[in-house]
């Protein structure tokens, strides 16, 4: 008897609240990552690469997640036909390290806060923009860090990293953004 | 749900193109159409910055990592639980059983064990253990938080004593609050019911400078007394509590990060208590008081290096507990822990710890309970290194570790494991493992005194002229419960919509607590003079325990979502042949071998929301209580800009049920009944 009434509860609660809404649909995504993907995809429309950078005018500009990629396929779609400076976006997933150097933009996901020294070693000097997820990315030498603050994304710049990759940022970036620094000394001496 | 500050430049057209964008990504959060994913290029980083974004659960991203049974509660859990206290919240939990005893006692363990007393279970509160060495297991009745901070709460079933040391036999909670900066916001929540009368949270989050935030809270509730089913009447089980707190944390340059935390709390509850006597009638019966007090102080630093991160942690922990009639106890912890993290080669991850805790307990004694000394420190020393290893690409990862203790009652403990986690593919792993757990004796083991009844003279039990009571005592030879664990689980993401888990477990015990019968003697005080027949604490049980559990999270629709779980536990558990343990075997007879979970929650338009909780608990032949259904459900509604609404009813479909009963210390249980609920929180920007 118990069960039955149950099943009949559940079934009247289901049937009321789905008049309105038949249509399947994929996608249980949180915004938080298409947010983050139209941030990249500004971030990439602000900063300057140095010209010898692109083999050719129309190269794309290749965009490497590292680590476990956190946006499903909401990068690739958001970013499928946009154009920066006549330039296509190519979107890899990276298997190692060793990927980075192709890249324009690097993505590293929160799964790599164990390997970051290494990661920001390798592309040191590099003209590579390092987009962090993670708590004092870019005050352990990423550029760019994104933070949520009351469930809104908010981002720190490390301007001195971001010269010496030879970046440069424009000032409508740097307005918005957070500076920070890295600590003078310790921290820094990798291996 | 969306805040947009006045724009700053631009025309019209443009504040409009913004608006509709951002709209749109709401509308998408809400689970719009994935097709038409809104153009987030067209906005601009101011735009961007002031959207309000739904925060991807934890939830995928530990599963994919661990190998161990793990179940991360996220804070939009709680939120749609309408859970009021840890113990509610934490019903959602496969494999964990959650049973109420009365308004204010509850028994909660993982795999089996159960009682208010259960002992194999870890549970920390912001890396704080409120496991009380009393009876090596927590009083839920202090511990809470403001549901509303909690960032999420971590359950591992399943041993982690390599991690978390002895005492983290059957699983470890790890309740996690937000950092300060993600609390930034006031907010004021008040709500009443039938059985919570009224509460009431306040709670104010702010920032000193960039780098420096904080909050503090301040929270009270007042549970009513229900009717206790064998008389009628009041079972006096009421309960109210008052506590505050606050979380400072501080990121000065670089790569230190500092928190300091807090929190005071007293309350008061009652109960129906029935104790022994030495004169006719041999027993009373009668409303009884307690009180809770206490307070900790918690400072966390961790600083990362370049290729190695440490952390440093210590908190000062003070508890006073008063059980008018039985029993009163003060208990101050101190407890300094040190990690040290670092990569050893590439493929290797080694971490590495400290830790010291010193216990003081000071007690006072009754007739019913006394406790031997009356004043003791406990000095425990425990040290921890585990290697992770990563093979082929990191889709093999090796665990093994071990901990080492030492403490003042069994000396040296060795709890080590392994662990081997296989990613097949992108969506599907498999792990196993294999752990040594203990669990070191507590207090009351090694020096209690509980008279427990009187069997009166002149009885056919007791022909005797003198009364005798029925005594349980703790021994000094009492050692260490021993646990060997073998576990072993799959998970997958079929779809971006559906993901599964499944784990199963073998458990072998041995060296479980017993009470064996001692040779019965004379005492003259006080008098009259009796007899005491003593059950004495020994180390003669043992057996196995296996069992699985399932999970499934479906997104049927994107408004739509189904949360199920199912549990099985079967128990083995026997007494060795040389006891004399007068009580049956297998105490698995009050852990349900069946347990399932069903929670729908749906988005209905115009920001209201329903869910719908079904649970099913198997029937406990060990205490005499038959299965039951429980249906909750709850009503939402989230206007923006303004209140959330929230109405609600628990275990909807019977009008009440027994989850448990007391053990040890003789009180009324009460049953749990049909209850409504309203709450209302305001966010302050």
């Amino acid at each position: 008897m118990r069960p039955l009434r149950l099943l009949i509860t559940i079934a009247i609660v289901i049937s009321l609240s789905f008049g309105f809404e038949a249509q399947a649909q994929d996608s249980s995504v949180s915004s938080e990552y298409l947010i983050k993907a139209g941030f990249i995809y500004n971030f990439a429309n602000l900063v300057q690469w140095p010209s010898n950078t692109f083999a050719q005018p129309n190269s794309p500009i290749v965009i490497g997640i590292l680590g476990e990629d956190p946006f499903g396929t909401i990068l690739d779609r958001v970013l499928e036909g946009k154009k920066v400076n006549g330039r296509v976006f190519l979107v890899k997933r990276l298997k190692s390290a060793l990927d980075l150097k192709e890249c324009h933009i690097v993505f590293v996901s929160s799964s790599e806060m164990a390997h970051l020294a290494e990661a920001i070693h390798l592309v040191k000097g590099m003209p590579i923009l390092t987009i962090g997820e993670i708590p004092g990315f870019a005050k352990r030498g990423g550029i760019i860090n994104l933070v949520l603050e009351d469930n809104k994304v908010h981002f720190e710049v490390n301007v001195e990293a971001a010269k010496e990759a030879d970046l440069n940022i424009s000032s409508r970036l740097l307005a918005l953004a957070r500076i920070v620094q890295e600590p003078a000394a310790d921290g820094r001496k990798t291996e | 749900m969306l805040t947009i500050h006045q724009p700053k430049a631009g025309s019209a057209s443009q504040t409009i193109r913004a608006l509709l964008l951002i709209a749109q990504v709401l509308f998408f959060a809400a689970g719009a159409s994935a097709q038409n994913l809104p153009d987030v290029t067209a906005m601009s980083v101011e735009d961007l910055m002031n959207v309000q974004v739904t925060s991807v659960s934890k939830r995928s991203q530990k599963l994919a990592d661990a190998a161990a049974a793990i179940f991360v509660i996220t804070q939009e859990d709680i939120r749609r639980s309408g859970a009021t206290s840890i113990p509610e919240a934490l019903r959602m939990v496969p494999g964990l059983q959650v049973a109420r005893i009365d308004e204010n006692k509850w028994a909660i363990t993982s795999r089996g064990f159960n009682g208010r007393f259960a002992n194999k279970l870890l549970v920390l509160i912001d890396g704080r253990s409120v496991y009380t060495p009393l009876f090596s297991g927590v009083y839920w009745n202090i511990q809470d938080v403001m549901l509303e901070d909690v960032d999420r709460i971590e359950v591992i079933r399943g041993p982690g004593a390599t991690l978390w040391g002895a005492n983290a036999v059957n699983g470890v909670i790890n309740i996690i609050t937000k950092p300060a900066q993600s609390t930034q916001s006031a907010l004021a929540a008040a709500g009443g019911g039938t059985e919570t009368l009224g509460s009431g949270s306040v709670r104010y989050g702010g920032r000193v400078n960039k780098s420096t935030y904080y909050r503090a809270y301040a929270k009270y509730f007042n549970v009513a007394e229900s009717i206790d089913p064998s008389t009628g009447r009041s079972a006096y089980d009421n309960w109210d509590a008052v506590r505050g707190g606050f979380r400072t944390d501080w990121t000065p340059a670089g790569a230190d990060s500092l928190t300091l935390q807090g929190d005071i709390h007293r309350s008061g509850y009652g109960e129906t208590l029935n104790v022994p006597s030495l004169d006719a009638p041999y027993a009373s019966t009668f409303p009884n008081k307690g009180s809770l007090s206490g307070g900790n102080l918690l400072g966390r630093w961790n600083h990362a290096f370049a290729n190695s991160s440490t952390s440093l942690q210590m908190y000062y922990d003070q508890t006073n507990i008063t059980e008018d009639s039985l029993f009163t106890d003060h208990e101050h912890i101190f407890d300094i822990d040190f990690q040290h993290t670092f990569h050893a080669s590439g493929s290797q991850e080694v971490v590495w710890g400290l830790g010291y805790r010193s216990s003081h307990d000071a007690n006072d004694s009754s007739f019913t309970v006394s406790l031997q000394p009356s004043q003791l420190t406990l000095n425990l020393f425990s040290a921890f290194a585990q290697d992770e290893i990563s093979l082929l690409d990191k889709r093999l990862r090796i665990t093994v570790g071990s901990k080492f203790e030492h403490n003042g009652f069994t000396g040296f403990e060795v709890e080590p494991n392994t662990r081997l986690l296989w990613t097949i593919t992108r969506n599907q792993s498999v792990w196993t493992a294999v752990s040594r757990a203990v669990r070191t004796p507590a207090l009351t083991e090694e020096g209690l005194r509980l008279n427990s009844a009187t069997i009166p003279p002149g009885t056919p039990q007791n022909p005797t002229p003198f009364p005798t009571l029925l005594s349980v005592f703790g021994s000094r030879q009492f050692k260490s419960e021993d646990l060997l664990a073998y576990e072993a689980g799959y998970r997958m993401q079929v779809t971006s919509n559906f993901s599964a888990d499944i784990a199963v477990f073998y458990n072998h015990y041995t060296h479980l607590r017993s009470a064996e019968p001692g040779t019965p003697f004379v005492e003259t005080s006080p008098t009259p003079v009796h007899i005491v027949a003593p059950f004495v604490a020994e180390n003669k049980m043992g057996g196995g325990t296996y069992g699985t559990e399932l999970f499934a999270d479906w997104r049927v629709l994107p408004k739509w979502r189904l949360l199920s779980s199912y549990s099985y536990l079967q128990m083995d558990i026997r007494k060795d042949l040389s006891s004399l343990d007068p009580s049956a075997d297998n105490p698995g007879l009050v852990s349900p071998r069946h347990q399932f979970y069903v929670r729908s929650s749906i988005d209905l338009p115009k920001h209201f929301e329903h869910d719908l909780d079904v649970r099913y608990t198997d029937r406990l032949p060990g205490v005499n209580i038959p299965s039951y259904y429980s249906v909750d459900t709850r009503f939402g509604w989230r206007p923006r800009g303004g209140p959330e609404f929230s109405v609600g009813s628990q275990n909807l479909l019977n009008r009440r049920h027994l989850e448990f009963l007391p053990d040890f210390i003789n009180t009324s249980p009460t049953e749990v009944k049909r209850t409504f609920y309203g709450s209302v929180t305001w966010r302050f920007e």
